[in-house]
């Protein structure tokens, strides 16, 4: 079950995705962490966020839509508080990075490079629910190129993983960028920029009026994203895929294995059920022993399209 | 699965009774194996749909050599994807086995879902989630404060402040009669003078006073009002006494603005939309004074409370 994340090898290919598993020990008492892959933290900044006002989530038909406005505690409490308990975990950590400009990523990214724990880094230039920065990273490769650059500068001993954005005309464009610019790893896919509407009240749902669809609403097209970046990109650079959108169960999972991810983030599914942590890689090792695959990296980018 | 005793877990119940109380509520019973002790003022993430397991769709069993059939979970409907947060109206225990009761009013997918479930039926139960409201060490007497569907757990507290030898009242208001989640007897006064008219209160000592916005049912207003009538009648004195407050936020902050007003110590179980319950996806935000510079911050409504101090809550 193990893979290799540039060089880094994790026992599954199990990580959490970003906001919705927080910072470190809360899913502890419902699930055994150690098992992961890799535990991945919500976005962190250099300052600390409130976030949106409240209401910040909705559910619509097979998903969500979220507006958290990347609240977070901020790197220097991230540091004193979470660190810590992250050392306890028994899993590798990937820190998921967000800034409003260049200079807050590379600050970021500067100062995980002497934590321990943290074995890598997770650039989130694809927030759709901040004002400022966070997206508009993630849609222009030559942003994305520019930031991915300047944080591969910092990021000597870390992964340096890249997540893209799917609120873009052709997502090989962003994913070819971040290559080039030096990322180790792309993760895709994050939220898709939506709206709620309440009818009655005639008002948006959220009070950020749009949020980021999530869940098995999105899982089709966030499959076909990996495939085409597989295909287009990251095969041949060699360059693993963390796939992500709506994973819920093991046979989701292996869509995206066969379309081409390495690696595997479940988010909205965690909050209906966070045992699926366990038993997707469960379900992963028992389809392998039913086709008769000795390594789960052999059914990476499997898929026969002829 | 073992786990060690007294861990909040993913638990799967086989009901045992899910009946009609009222026109809108249900009473849910569920004997959950290896549940640990809960607080009244706790809740539970029910999943409104059935769990997966049971249908054998988890579908990396696709049966070998054949195309998948039409197990996908997706497509059985359009049940719920996120689970829905239900106080606790009661949990006995018996042996390693807890029976939880919950109360529930249907108001929409989810809960026109619960409905439908019977005796047999198998549901997911995610808990004990939240802080719960607490019993007060000092002060000897109680008010419970509750508003419709924020009254089921208020009679779980009741039975918590019973069994700590305080002196307790409790005044429940709905917008009708036949919208009152709990039983009542046939004479409910008019006048909002404490009486046993609500028979699972009066067994264990709780006088309870009933208020229907329409008057079909004990007294004719709202809720708050024989609540202030009851702090002017001064045989509740502000600093022997703690109030224990659940319902529409109009009608806590109510409650609560009153009691910071008369210098009594009160707690209300907020309600947030809520998407985990455990505190990962920062959806359930309650303004919360904090001596910061901008006065307030945000505290978790799933893990934070849903219980807070009424003198703490910054309002909209
Ligand atoms: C801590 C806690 C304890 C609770 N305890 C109880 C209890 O003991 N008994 C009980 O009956 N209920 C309780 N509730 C409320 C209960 O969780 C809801 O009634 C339930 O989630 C409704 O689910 P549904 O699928 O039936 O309704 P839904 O179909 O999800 O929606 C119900 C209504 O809410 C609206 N809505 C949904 N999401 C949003 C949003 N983001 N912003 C604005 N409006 C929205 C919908 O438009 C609709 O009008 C509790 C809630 C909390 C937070
Ligand atoms: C409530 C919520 C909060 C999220 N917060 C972040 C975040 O802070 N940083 C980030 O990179 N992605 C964030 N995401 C996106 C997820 O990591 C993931 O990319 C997306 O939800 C798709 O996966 P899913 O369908 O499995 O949820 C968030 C998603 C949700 C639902
Ligand atoms: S409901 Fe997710 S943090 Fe409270």
């Amino acid at each position: 079950m193990s893979v290799d994340i540039a060089g880094l090898k994790l026992a599954n290919p199990m990580m959490t995705a970003s906001g919705t598993c927080g910072y470190s020990t809360e899913y502890a008492d419902f699930v055994d962490l150690r098992r992961l892959g890799a535990f991945v933290t919500k976005s962190i900044t250099r300052e600390p966020r409130a976030g949106n006002d409240y209401s910040r989530v909705v559910e619509t038909r097979a998903g969500m839509l979220n507006a958290i406005g990347l609240a977070n505690i901020g790197l220097d409490a991230f540091l004193a508080e979470k660190v810590p308990q992250l050392e306890k975990l028994g899993a590798p950590v990937f820190v998921n990075v967000a800034g409003t400009s260049v200079d807050d990523y590379v600050a970021v990214a500067e100062q995980l490079e002497q934590v321990p724990v943290v074995r890598g880094i997770e650039l989130n230039i694809s927030c759709p629910n901040v004002k400022a920065g966070g997206l508009q990273f993630g849609t222009d490769p030559e942003q994305v190129r520019h930031v991915t650059a300047a944080v591969r500068g910092a990021c000597r001993r870390n992964v340096l993983i890249v997540k893209l954005s799917p609120n873009v005309t052709d997502i090989a464009a962003t994913a070819a960028a971040a290559v080039e610019a030096g990322a180790d790893a792309l993760s895709l896919i994050n939220t898709f920029t939506a709206m709620a509407i309440d009818v009655e009240k005639r008002r948006p749902v959220l009070a950020n009026a749009t949020g980021g669809l999530s869940g098995p609403a999105i899982r089709p097209v966030a499959v076909y994203m990996v495939h085409r970046v597989y295909t287009q990109v990251t095969r041949d650079a060699n360059v693993p895929i963390i796939g992500i959108g709506g994973i819920q169960y093991a046979r989701d999972a292996l869509e995206f294995i066969l379309a081409g991810a390495t690696g595997l983030a479940v988010g909205t599914a965690l909050f209906a059920d966070p045992t699926c942590l366990h038993s997707i890689p469960e379900g992963l090792a028992d389809y392998c022993r039913r086709h008769g695959f000795r390594r789960l990296t052999e059914l990476v980018g499997s898929l026969q399209t002829a | 699965m073992t786990r060690q005793a007294s861990s909040r877990g993913v638990y799967l119940a086989e009901v045992a009774a899910n009946e009609r109380l009222c026109s809108d509520h249900f009473v849910l019973r569920l004997p959950v194996e290896g549940f640990p002790p809960s607080q009244p003022g706790q809740f539970v993430q029910l999943q409104c749909r059935r769990p997966v397991e049971r249908e054998g769709v988890r579908v990396a069993d696709w049966p070998e050599g054949r195309p998948p059939q039409l197990t996908q979970p997706e497509l059985t409907g359009i049940e719920p994807l996120l689970r829905r947060p239900f106080s606790l109206a009661g949990h006995s225990q018996s042996g390693q086995t807890a029976e939880l009761e919950i109360i529930y009013r249907a108001v929409g997918t989810g809960t026109r879902w619960l409905a439908t479930v019977s005796a047999g039926d198998y549901l997911s139960v995610l808990g004990p989630l939240g802080n719960g409201f607490g019993v007060s060490d000092h002060k000897p007497l109680a008010v419970l404060v509750g508003g419709g569907v924020g009254i089921p757990p208020l009679l779980y507290q009741a039975e918590r402040l019973s069994a700590a030898g305080k002196q307790t009242v409790a005044l429940l208001g709905a917008g009708r009669a036949d919208l009152l989640p709990v039983r009542t007897t046939g004479d409910v006064p008019a006048e909002p003078e404490p009486t046993g008219c609500v028979p699972r209160l009066a067994e264990i000592g709780v006088g309870s006073v009933i208020a229907t916005d329409d008057g079909s049912v004990g007294f004719a207003g709202f809720v708050g009002e024989t609540f202030e009538r009851l702090l002017d009648a001064g045989e509740w004195p502000a600093d022997q006494l703690v109030v224990y407050s659940c319902g529409p936020e109009a009608m806590m902050r109510a409650v609560g603005d009153l009691c910071v007003d008369r210098g009594v110590e009160c707690r209300l179980a907020m309600e947030r939309h809520m998407a985990c319950g455990m505190g990962t996806c920062q959806s359930c935000i309650v303004k919360i004074r904090d001596d910061n510079p901008a006065g307030w911050s945000y505290k978790l409504c799933c893990t934070d409370g849903p219980v807070f101090d009424a003198a703490d809550i910054v309002w909209k």
